[in-house]
């Protein structure tokens, strides 16, 4: 028996793990000006924040075509896999955990399909820990069990620069009852259960950063740790940097995926983190 | 006046007390009195600000909450003299408003205990129901300070210990009493720097001085509604228009400005002008007058006309109010602002807001309600309970937004059966920073303490004009000019708002911070404080500056660092 890890490319599981632990990676699809983009393909998400504010059309995600996920799965079955665990972004926040459920259909219950409830590292961390015990040669349900174990120990939180972008996707109804940012604010957002809520604003980033380690240092012992920016790269390794002596390895630094980033918008700091 | 003559049985009434005991028809004759003269003398205590800057009207603060108390005992029958003070002190603590008022109300509170449910009032409960006064007074205040309404109430407690072993006469006792309050008023400076610096005495102890001599005055027999000290300076006059509806008969609103040939004899001044009209005020500044009334449409000419027997006029400035209501009312009909619906299990937040841009700002953070109230209008007890009330909560989170309305909050909040939380937010930028960790699902006391966090995260910055002359924490100020507030200090006068705003911003070291919002008064255009904002920002490139309308009364400007 041997199992295989997919997921797609919102876990924003960096190329050197999902290479050291053979983690399969779906792109999903970005929409700019009319043209379509595999996530991480032509348009690097450097380049495509820069762009983001002064897009006049909003960039829009799709889901990646069913084939996309059959290819892969067909492709780890022929070369000696027995089990696929396929964990994906929070169905709530998007169509490829349906997409994925559909094309799993025609392999004979060989493949699990798992909804995260979760994005970026939130997905990301429950793919590498379901891939280091895959590797270890643990069984399919004992893995199924872990996910489901990390799953209640995982916290997302961020601080956006802006709510105008969340509340233009139009995906978050308290973000689009906002009465547009009649004051600067920049909300903080937690990911719960594949659900974004408000926990507050704060009006300056300083202020901001020193919320956001205070919302860390509250969630008291972990044991894993990315931070998640949109294109803030400075402020996140000093985020990184103060926190080093807090969590036992060094976390993982990452500017999150443009799926993502389209909205959430440029500028804004977070974290995922595993508890103990 | 038919009254005299009653006063005049009020004295025999009180001279006899053996016969005619004092019970609880005769302390309601006596709030009446001590209401009437502290409604004559309310514009005097509102012009005994520390600050020359128009807010805290403690006269009118003390008046309606007194106004409030009286209205509870004004039909009742009652002669047992413990249950009408009892009922006084509901009256009192319901409508009380700003600190002032709710001191009063836990003065009144204080006697009314001690009365217990006596039938009658002799000098020993008298005494008794004073010191208790004082007593629950002191209490009712977190840290109290002396040269205040609180040293007052003390003095007259003193005195009135004295007092009852020198006469058994009423009369007498409650002439020591007055005389002790007087003094005591005088001294406030000596006890309250910041007094003797702006030269003024205490207003929330002026105001009770007021109430106990107006009960004198009544049982002397001496008329109460008219004062010869009703003269205030021009600038303390508060002539904005603040009329909720009219009412028969204040059709035009009038204000003339003259200078007088002759010594004005004020008495026969108000009488000709009470023929014509009401709202009657008048201001003096340097031998010049200003006359405010309200008179009906075909009155209109009438007070100028009659001015102008008196002197020279300067100026006349002549409004149709019946016109400008309904065009108050067409302009606030047109926006709705909408609030965030509070769900059951959720907390909610209700906000004083002294503007209605500001009460914009604070439904975009989520605020479940607004009171009306800030600067000039500090809401009641009882308008805040009726808040409390009317949302569909059980745990709601009350920003004053103000620091003399968060005594008249925490004791709604004693009243209320709900869980309620004060913020002791003084200012609008620190309510606003405290709304911003506002979670309408969260653990009540996490979001109280987050919330009182955030009070620090912000500093408050004033602009306004001088309403006299004063010198205090150092700064020379001259009336009109603008002044600048930092945290409630005064921080600097200046010629002209520009000047203001800028010297301001320089002397709170605004490059320390990183974003600077600033909400605009009713008192200036959107022009005008966008033209001073772009000043700001060629001074000062590297902020981030915002400007938002406020709204608010009497402030050009409120201006939140953060």
């Amino acid at each position: 028996m041997k199992t295989a890890i997919v997921t797609d490319s919102t876990s924003d599981i960096p190329e050197n793990i999902a290479e050291k632990y053979n983690i399969s990676i779906i792109p999903a699809i970005l929409v700019v000006n009319g043209k379509s983009y595999k996530d991480g393909e032509g348009i690097t998400r450097k380049q495509f924040y820069e762009e983001l504010p002064h897009l006049t059309i909003p960039p829009t995600t799709a889901t990646p075509p069913l084939n996309a996920f059959q290819d892969v799965y067909e492709t780890l079955l022929s070369s000696g896999y027995t089990n696929i665990i396929s964990v994906h972004v929070a169905k709530s926040l998007s169509g490829i955990y349906n997409t994925a459920l559909l094309a799993a259909r025609t392999f004979n219950n060989k493949i699990h399909v798992i909804d995260s409830e979760q994005i970026s590292l939130g997905l990301g961390f429950q793919a590498i820990i379901a891939a280091e015990q895959a590797i270890q040669g643990i069984q399919v349900n004992p893995i199924l069990d872990k996910i489901s174990t990390i799953q209640s120990k995982i916290r997302v939180f961020a601080m956006l620069d802006t709510v105008d972008y969340l509340r233009r996707s139009g995906r978050v109804s308290w973000a689009k009852a906002r009465i547009s940012s009649l004051l600067r604010i920049k909300p903080f957002i937690e990911l719960r259960k594949g659900f974004v809520y408000n926990v507050g604003q704060v009006r300056t980033r300083r202020k901001g950063i020193i919320r956001l380690k205070s919302m860390l240092d509250k969630l008291g012992a972990i044991e894993r740790l990315a931070v998640l920016h949109s294109n803030a790269e400075s402020d996140a390794l000093g985020f990184a940097s103060d926190l080093v002596n807090t969590v036992s390895s060094h976390p993982i630094i990452v500017n999150v995926t443009t799926i993502l980033g389209t909205h959430v918008g440029p500028n804004g700091l977070g974290f995922a983190t595993v508890l103990a | 006046m038919s009254s005299e003559s009653q006063n005049k049985g009020q004295v025999e009434l009180f001279k006899h007390s053996s016969d005619h005991p004092i019970d609880g028809m005769a302390l309601k004759k006596l709030a009446s009195a001590g209401l009437k003269w502290l409604k004559t003398n309310q514009e005097v205590v509102n012009s005994l600000n520390v600050f020359p800057v128009p807010d805290g009207d403690t006269g009118t603060n003390m008046v309606l909450t007194m106004q409030s108390a009286f209205d509870e005992i004004a039909d009742s029958p009652e002669e047992n003299i413990g249950k009408m003070a009892q009922k006084l002190s509901h009256g009192a603590l319901m409508g009380a408003r700003g600190n002032s008022g709710v001191i009063l109300s836990q003065i009144l509170r204080g006697f009314a205990r001690a009365l217990d449910d006596n039938e009658t009032l002799d000098i020993p409960t008298l005494v008794k129901g004073l010191i208790e006064a004082k007593e629950t007074a002191y209490k009712g205040v977190v840290r109290p300070v002396e040269g205040t309404i609180l040293t007052v109430a003390k003095d007259i407690a003193i005195a009135a210990e004295f007092a009852q072993f020198n006469t058994d006469d009423p009369i007498l006792f409650l002439q020591k009493i007055v005389e002790a309050a007087d003094q005591s008023v005088q001294k406030t400076p000596d006890l309250l720097p910041v007094l003797k610096e702006a030269g003024v005495v205490d207003s929330g102890g002026k105001g009770l001085f007021y109430l106990f001599e107006g009960m004198l005055k009544y049982i002397k027999g001496e008329p109460l509604d008219t004062s010869s000290t009703i003269i205030q300076p021009i600038s303390a006059l508060n002539l904005e228009n603040t009329l909720e509806s009219i009412e028969p008969g204040q059709d035009f609103e009038v204000v003339v400005d003259f200078s007088p040939n002759k010594k004005l004899n004020l008495e026969k001044f108000y009488s000709d002008l009470e023929q014509m009209g009401t709202s009657i005020q008048v201001g003096e500044g340097d031998g010049m007058y200003r006359m405010h009334i309200h008179v009906p449409t075909e009155k209109r000419y009438e007070p100028i006309d009659y001015t102008m027997t008196l002197g020279t006029i300067k100026q006349v400035h002549l409004e149709n109010l019946v016109d400008q209501m309904s065009e108050l009312q067409k302009s606030r009909n047109q926006e709705k602002i909408v609030f965030t619906p509070v769900e059951p299990g959720q907390i909610a937040v209700i906000a004083v807001s002294p503007g209605k841009g500001l009460t914009r700002v604070f439904a975009s953070l989520g605020v479940t309600a607004i009171v009306a109230g800030g600067q000039t209008m500090n809401p009641s007890t009882k308008e805040i309970i009726a808040a409390f009330d009317n949302l569909p909560a059980n745990k709601i989170i009350i920003l004053p937004n103000n620091k003399n309305i968060i005594m008249a909050a925490e004791a709604a909040k004693d009243v209320t059966v709900k869980t309620v939380a004060v913020i002791p937010s003084k200012t609008v930028p620190e309510g606003l920073s405290a709304m911003l960790r506002y979670v309408p699902d969260g653990d009540f006391t996490t979001i109280v303490k987050d919330m009182n966090d955030a009070l620090d995260d912000v500093e408050t910055g004033e602009i306004t004009t001088a309403t006299r002359d004063v010198e205090i924490d150092g700064v020379q100020v001259k009336r009109g000019e603008i002044i600048a507030l930092l945290n409630g200090k005064l921080l600097l006068s200046a010629k002209s708002l520009e000047d203001g705003c800028l010297k301001f911003l320089e002397k709170a070291k605004v490059e320390e911070f990183e974003l600077i919002t600033l909400f605009y008064g009713e008192n200036i255009k959107k022009s005008e404080a966008n033209r001073i904002v772009d000043l700001i920002r060629n001074k000062y490139p590297n902020l981030d500056i915002e400007v938002q309308e406020g709204g608010q009364p009497h402030y050009q400007f409120i201006i939140s660092l953060e």
